[in-house]
């Protein structure tokens, strides 16, 4: 089944909208806060390089807002900017802080978290995009057709660092292993589509939640094997839902430093 | 352990890794710059995105700095030569081109002999 | 030339030879150590100042405001760090013969024995000034750094190779933030005069001072004579007039120095001097933001400690 913008039902519209606001505020939640440890990585090397791991993803949350604005919700800028946090569909886990503190004072970010929130992330990213390049919606399709090609490379650098700080120090592998408990108490709502998952999964738009949690599980496995872990299981049922507009103070937070300088003049050109 | 410092005595994971890299597939592999890494799958996921962030790559090599046998001073006084040697080289044999002239043939040089790979004209 | 030499001397007329025949000297070469310290003085605050550099930039990256200008900013401050980068590389290897390293560099930086440049201890305030950070600031470290190009040592002419290739970029991602303020409402106008006149004397002491008799030490001189480098500070900063001054002037804005002149006769610039005192105590770190901005690159490094140690158990 193929969709044009003309021959699409309102329902099929407003799945596709949930669903491109979800992949687009996840994308540029992620690369905000990947922006916000440029410059304090551990090392300068990996500075550099997560920087393009940012640039990349901030890159990808454009083109779902160009698909969202293409399809008349508003200009990509002001949906990035200037939406509220009760209608933001990020998942809770990519709007949680890098660590205590704001990042001009004195943020106590945590590397370890970094890795493994980014590494999960990151793996379901992949799966969602496998499965929209088969997406009735052919523009969406297009776009992670797109976006995977850049997911080899984000994989295999959190995947090194996961797999390296998992068999390095005792600190190491308890700072992950702590990490990975918190990661895993927000996963809950990283597969869920929230209130329209009938109209998302009936309309073809991608795999349904319970497919897409399988294949996640089954990407990780082979690294959980190897380190003689257990994969973690995801949870059944969020405390928050991020997909529903629940989310946590960290994302208002979040909100008012990306949008210190457009809200002084949302019209202006900047 | 690499990298102790003789100041501190703190111990660091770097080590030193040379990158090469190329273009396209059909290039050859150039030095790019050195970067600090705590072992070669780490240097290899850096490379790239240090270096050739503007520009297309083709294929990675990362050597450990330790690997790379180098010329000292001396062994660099071993790099001269006189510059005589035009009998390796076409520059020897320019005459040719005339004598040729003289029997309505062409001298067989550089731009006719890389052509031969073409298509038969 | 071809001479195997022995004595000192010998060694160092050769070096100089090689240096005044515009041969490149090599990480591994025999050099005098006055031209391994003047090197390890000039880069390692050279590396460390992109490093600390990135910090002022940083802080508006999660704000810029747009899609377009958060990506912009972020590769911008991504390219200052993989300076730090480069130049850290090269001072590494000229450190070797006293057996120091990049945790060293970085705790020379803490303790104060390693200086970072003065622009990078100032406050920012507005967007604005991460505009005027990339048009001005970069502006005039291309000055600079495109008279190194052809520095005799070798591995410092490489670095500075890549790094101007990418300064361009940063010259137009500056003028893009600054453009589009100047061409915008009042308000934006109004942030951009303010952001020159906070930077201004700034930016003319960057270029360091005339003499050392200004500020009592001054490396150019060394500097010159190995050349490394073949222009003054005093000539950097007429370059760095001639250059922007008049597109400062064209965009409607104004130059907060009321005396400044320019004699078509002599082609000299004459300007009122910044603080020099001022400038003494900025790179002392008794700046304005000096401490916060050691303390964000201390408070990383400590944190992250456990990162370095834990990796540096990993073999493969
Ligand atoms: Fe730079
Ligand atoms: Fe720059």
């Amino acid at each position: 089944m193929s969709m044009t913008e003309n021959s699409m039902s309102a329902e099929y519209k407003e799945a596709i909208t949930s669903l491109l606001f979800q992949l687009a505020d996840d994308d540029f939640l992620y690369a905000f806060r990947g922006s916000e440890w440029l410059g304090l990585a551990p090392h300068i090397e990996e500075d550099v390089a997560s920087s393009s791991i940012s640039q990349d993803s901030m890159g990808h949350a454009a083109m779902f807002y160009q698909l969202l604005e293409d399809l008349g919700a508003g200009k990509a800028d002001d949906l990035a900017h200037l939406r509220s946090a009760q209608d933001r569909s990020n998942s809770i886990l990519i709007e949680r802080v890098n660590g205590e503190g704001y990042y001009m004072e004195t943020p106590n970010y945590d590397w370890a978290y970094q890795v493994v929130r980014s590494y999960f992330y990151t793996q379901a990213k992949r799966v969602k995009m496998d499965s929209l390049c088969e997406s009735s919606y052919r523009p969406i399709a297009e776009v992670a057709i797109k976006v995977k090609m850049e997911l080899y490379y984000h994989k295999l650098h959190w995947e090194t660092w996961f797999k390296q700080l998992m068999s390095s120090t005792d600190v190491a592998k308890k700072k992950m292993n702590d990490a990975i408990t918190l990661v895993m108490n927000d996963f809950g709502d990283v597969f869920s589509f929230g209130n329209l998952k009938q109209k998302i999964e009936s309309n073809n738009l991608l795999d349904s939640e319970e497919e897409m949690k399988k294949r996640w599980l089954a990407s990780i496995g082979p690294v959980f094997d190897a380190l003689q872990m257990e994969v973690p299981a995801i949870p059944n049922h969020p405390v928050m839902n991020g997909r529903n507009g629940e989310h946590t103070k960290d994302l208002d937070e979040a909100l008012l430093t990306l949008s210190e300088v457009y809200k002084l003049d949302p019209v202006a050109v900047w | 352990m690499e990298g102790v410092s003789k100041m501190t005595g703190e111990k660091t994971f770097y080590q030193e890794y040379e990158v090469f890299s190329k273009r396209t597939p059909s290039s050859t592999f150039q030095h790019q710059f050195s970067l600090l890494a705590p072992n070669e799958d780490m240097a290899l996921i850096l490379a790239q995105e240090n270096f050739m962030r503007r520009e297309p790559v083709a294929d990675i090599w990362i050597v450990n700095r330790k690997n790379v046998r180098k010329m000292d001073a001396e062994e660099k006084m071993t790099l001269g030569r006189l510059d005589n040697k035009e009998y390796r080289t076409t520059k020897g044999y320019g005459y040719l081109k005339k004598k040729w002239r003289q029997y309505e043939q062409q001298v067989l040089d550089e731009k006719e002999i890389l052509s031969w790979g073409g298509e038969r004209k | 030339m071809t001479s195997l030499c022995n004595s000192e001397e010998e060694k160092l007329a050769h070096f100089m030879h090689r240096i005044e025949t515009g041969d490149k000297i090599e990480a591994d070469d025999w050099m005098p150590e006055e031209y391994r310290l003047t090197l390890i003085k000039l880069i390692s605050m050279h590396g460390i100042s992109e490093i600390m550099g990135a910090l002022p930039e940083k802080e508006w990256v999660p704000k810029a405001p747009s899609l377009s200008r958060k990506l912009g900013i972020m590769a911008k401050v991504q390219d200052e760090m993989g300076h730090g980068q480069l130049l850290l590389r090269v001072t590494e290897d000229l450190l070797k013969p006293y057996g120091k390293n990049r945790g060293d560099l970085m705790q020379d930086l803490f303790n104060g024995d390693l200086k970072f440049h003065n622009v990078f201890h100032m406050k920012t305030t507005t967007w604005a000034d991460a505009g005027i950070i990339g048009w001005l600031v970069d502006g005039a470290a291309i000055i600079t750094q495109t008279n190194m190009l052809g520095a005799s040592y070798g591995p410092y002419g490489r670095a500075l190779q890549r790094i101007c290739a990418e300064e361009v970029f940063h010259a137009q991602h500056g003028e893009s933030i600054i453009m589009a303020l100047a061409e915008g409402t009042n308000n934006q106008k109004a942030m951009i005069q303010e952001s020159i006149n906070y930077w201004w004397e700034s930016l003319l002491m960057f270029f360091g001072p005339a003499s050392k008799e200004t500020t009592g030490s001054s490396k150019q001189d060394l500097t010159i004579k190995y050349k490394i480098r073949t222009k003054t500070n005093e000539e950097f900063r007429q370059i760095f007039f001639d250059k922007y001054i008049p597109r400062i002037l064209s965009l409607g804005l104004t130059i907060p120095d009321s005396t400044i002149k320019f004699d078509a006769d002599s082609k000299i610039w004459t300007y009122k001097q910044p603080d020099w005192n001022e400038f003494k105590k900025i790179i002392k770190n008794e700046g304005p933001r000096s401490q916060e901005r050691l303390n964000l690159r201390r408070t990383s490094y400590e944190n992250n400690a456990w990162v370095r140690d834990a990796l540096s158990a990993v073999v493969n």
